[in-house]
């Protein structure tokens, strides 16, 4: 009686193609390697326990880091017996066509440019160049429009955030003229 | 009556002029950013969050409860003009709002999503101001060993109750559990998976993990996957209903709301459920069984009820316990938290004037959206005219400037960005968000509770046996976990012996 | 020889598509219906969605006119494709809609139309809506 509802939700998550998703083992490597980590990590804190703190600052990584390990290898049982996740679909989502690494490249980019620059230049300046440059990223060609705005909208966030309410915006080489 | 002085005492703080204007602006932004085309309530609200870092906890909230509602509401518009819903929860109203506006009942179809959305969200409301007292008292109740247990009860119900992979849900539950886990530890002040980075001492800041998450992660898995056709829109008018409509609408308003408060109330509730039994039921119960599937009215509005109802019923466990169901309340937790404030039943207590304000604010906001957004639903909908370089653009550049005025550090962003690239690979993989996010904000209150709970004992592994309520809880949890072998092993042999 | 009509659902759209029916009978050529959009939107209504198409099909074939309609989904602006479809070596006229501007709405969006005015090599007719 329902049967519109389920129909709805097996075209939601049909799966993409092809088979196997050998990928996903590379996933439960990182499982392994983070659990692995995460003992390392709890091996070099030292045990300290007391009367007010039985169980110290140890156990809870040891046992995190065990179940990691644990989860990585259910989870590579789970993938060779033919399980996969369906990747995540939504509004502006186009499973139907590969990945589009450049783009996604190019917004790294960006993003890494605003992290490094943002203390030096300031955020006017940073946002400025990353609005513009994620812009840019994912397609659009109207360079001088795009600045317009970037700066436009750096300047407002700047104004209402950092100088209307206080948030923690550093002015950077403007200092002083804004 | 001492709750009702209190809530009248919020009320009077909140129509003073200038909150008012704060939940007003609260409304407008949480509706605008929730109409956007791939931003949900909880991106919405993660993105807002640093909007509000400069105010007052007191006017912060207010424009919270705005945002709150006016972000559920954005979702269900989206869901009627276009036929690819946003989340699982508007789904259901999608089948047959869509279908009524193809029709040319787009206006019928947002009014009854917005009435709808008014009314259950005021009795919802209501419900959380009459249930929340007694929850609180019995929170009061509780040992660490009962806190603990509920806590592994989040866990296990988040992770084995939604999704459809319970290995999935573990993979996220636990690396958020890690994530969770970097910093100073609280008890002995030991660093734990800071690698040596001062800044890590102090912890990942759970607004930079939900912003990377939800709203960087996001960002970059649509990047990769752009859709180039543009979608067909149905043109909207101004949201009116005839008496007809009316008639149709009231019932499955209030079974919707009864569906959905109690589910949003329970862990891992959430609204998904309550939408597809309340469209269950109505589909049932209509007279008009012929419209069912071609945009019956009573379709959008028992489903769009359930599910803002169900956002009101999340409010209960996050205010009073501090237990977040779904990943908006996580959020919403995590607000406080940057306020240095802790939900759970001393909530009640300690900041009583803030609590009532916030559920004060809840009604007003609620009110103000439904005198915003019958005239603006054409307004509303010019939004997702916006191309999509903007978009994207503009959730990257406010992800990081909220991530950045956390701690005013450059490490964050590098942070954030970490965590948008794991928010990627977990969309790529189909690993479920919402148990990583109650991981990081559950998984150090719970290792405190339970390291509190054996101290009781000495180290003894009882002392995680406290009341009565922990044997119940770990009940339910063994009943969770045991249920898929109980399913497998018993119930499908004896089906197929009967069968 | 062919006539290459810009095409947008809208008063201005239709203007020209009449103006470019009226040309093809006139001239007994070929008329090429152009629909563009960036794609980049979730929405844009200057896509002509199926029913859109439809009527445009039906009026088309009902006046016997000898059509075809391209739709580009490029990701480049309107004037941009319609300037490059216009390089065709039978496109003998270019037929667009104009819409009224404000200065300051031609200073921030630009005007599609100059740039197709400026671009074209072949001759262009320019129409308004009829009010």
């Amino acid at each position: 009686m329902s049967s519109e509802v389920n129909d709805r939700i097996a075209e939601d998550t049909r799966p993409s193609g092809e088979g196997g998703d050998r990928a996903q083992y590379a996933v439960c490597a990182f499982l392994a390697l983070l659990g692995t980590a995460v003992i390392v990590d709890a091996l070099g804190i030292p045990h300290i326990t007391s009367g007010t703190d039985p169980v110290g600052p140890r156990v809870v990584p040891m046992i995190l880091g065990v179940l990691l390990m644990v989860v990585a290898v259910a989870y590579a049982v789970d993938v060779a017996r033919g399980g996969r996740g369906e990747p995540e679909a939504g509004e502006d989502v186009d499973l139907s066509q590969g990945s589009d690494w450049r783009t996604v490249l190019l917004l790294i980019g960006a993003f890494v440019v605003n992290a490094v620059l943002i203390e030096r230049l300031g955020w006017v300046i940073s946002g400025t160049l990353l609005f513009w440059g994620t812009a840019f990223a994912l397609g659009n060609r109207h360079y001088v429009r795009n600045l317009l705005i970037a700066v436009t909208l750096s300047l407002v966030t700047f104004y209402a955030f950092a100088i209307g309410l206080g948030v923690n915006l550093p002015a950077g080489v403007l200092q002083g003229i804004l | 009556m001492d709750n009702l002085n209190n809530l009248l005492q919020g009320f009077a703080d909140v129509v003073a002029p200038m909150n008012l204007l704060l939940a007003l602006i609260g409304v407008v932004i949480g509706t605008a950013v929730g109409v956007l085309p791939g931003i949900g309530p909880a991106m919405t609200v993660a993105l807002l969050l640093p909007v509000t870092y400069g105010m007052e906890p007191v006017q912060a909230f207010i424009m919270f409860a705005g945002i709150f509602y006016g972000g559920m509401y954005g979702g269900s518009t989206t869901s009627i003009l276009l036929n690819t819903p946003g989340e699982s929860s508007s789904v259901v109203t999608a089948i047959e709002g869509n279908k009524m506006a193809k029709a040319g009942r787009a206006a019928q179809a947002l009014a009854t999503a917005a009435i709808g959305s008014f009314v259950a969200g005021t009795i919802g409301t209501l419900l959380l101001v009459l249930v929340t007292p007694f929850v609180v008292d019995f929170a009061v109740s509780l040992g660490a060993p009962d806190y603990f247990a509920l806590m592994l009860l989040s866990f296990i119900a988040v992770t084995s109750v939604l999704g459809s992979s319970r290995i999935r849900g573990f993979v996220s539950l636990l690396l958020g559990l890690t994530i969770g886990l970097v910093g100073i530890d609280s008890v002995s002040g030991q660093q734990r998976l800071s690698l040596g980075i001062p800044q890590l001492a102090d912890g990942i800041d759970v607004v930079v993990v939900a912003v990377g998450i939800f709203a960087v992660g996001e960002a970059l898995w649509v990047a990769a996957h752009l859709r180039r056709k543009p979608a067909e829109v149905i043109p909207v008018g101004r949201p009116w209903m005839g008496r007809k409509d009316w008639k149709r609408s009231w019932k499955p308003w209030l079974r919707g709301t009864a569906f959905g408060f109690p589910f949003g109330a329970l862990p891992a509730g959430g609204a998904e459920i309550p939408t597809f039994l309340s469209y269950a039921t109505e589909k049932r119960l209509t007279k008009h069984p012929e419209e069912f599937g071609k945009g019956a009215i009573e379709g959008v509005a028992g489903p769009e009820a359930a599910n803002n109802a169900s956002a009101a019923g999340t409010l209960v466990p996050m205010l009073a316990i501090g237990l977040p169901t779904n990943a908006t309340a996580a959020v919403m937790l995590a607000a406080f938290q940057s306020y240095g404030i802790q939900p759970g039943p001393l909530l009640f207590d300690r900041e009583a004037s803030l609590v009532w304000v916030l559920i004060a604010s809840l009604f007003v906001g609620n009110l103000l959206l439904l005198l915003l957004n019958l005239p603006l639903a054409p307004a509303w909908a010019k939004l997702l005219q916006i191309p999509r370089p903007y978009l994207y653009a503009g959730i990257l550049f406010f992800a990081s400037m909220g991530a950045y005025a956390v701690n005013a550090q450059p490490l964050d962003l590098f942070l954030l960005l970490t965590l948008g690239l794991l928010g990627f690979a977990m969309r790529r993989f189909g690993l479920p968000v919402l148990p990583l996010i109650v991981g990081v904000i559950l998984g150090p209150r719970a290792e405190l509770q339970g390291r509190r709970s054996l101290q009781l004992s000495g180290g003894e592994l009882s002392g995680l046996l406290g009341g009565p309520v922990s044997y119940i809880v770990y009940t339910v949890v063994v009943l969770v976990l045991v249920w898929p072998l109980v399913r497998r092993f018993v119930v499908r042999p004896l089906r197929e012996r009967s069968a | 020889m062919t006539v290459l009509v810009g095409y947008v659902p809208s008063p201005e759209g239709e203007a020209a598509l009449r103006a470019g029916i009226d040309e093809a009978r006139l001239r007994d050529e070929k008329l090429l219906v152009v629909n563009t959009s960036r794609g980049d939107a979730l929405m844009d209504t200057r896509f002509a969605q199926e029913p859109d198409l439809a009527h445009v099909r039906e009026d088309l074939a009902a006046l016997g006119v000898d059509f075809e309609i391209r739709q580009v989904l490029g990701g480049r602006d309107a004037a941009e494709e319609i300037v490059d479809l216009a390089e065709l070596p039978d496109v003998s006229l270019v037929v667009i809609g104009l819409r009224r501007r404000s200065a300051v709405g031609k200073l921030i969006m630009g005007s599609a139309a100059q740039q197709i005015l400026m671009g074209v090599n072949c001759p262009i007719l320019a129409v308004k809506t009829a009010s």
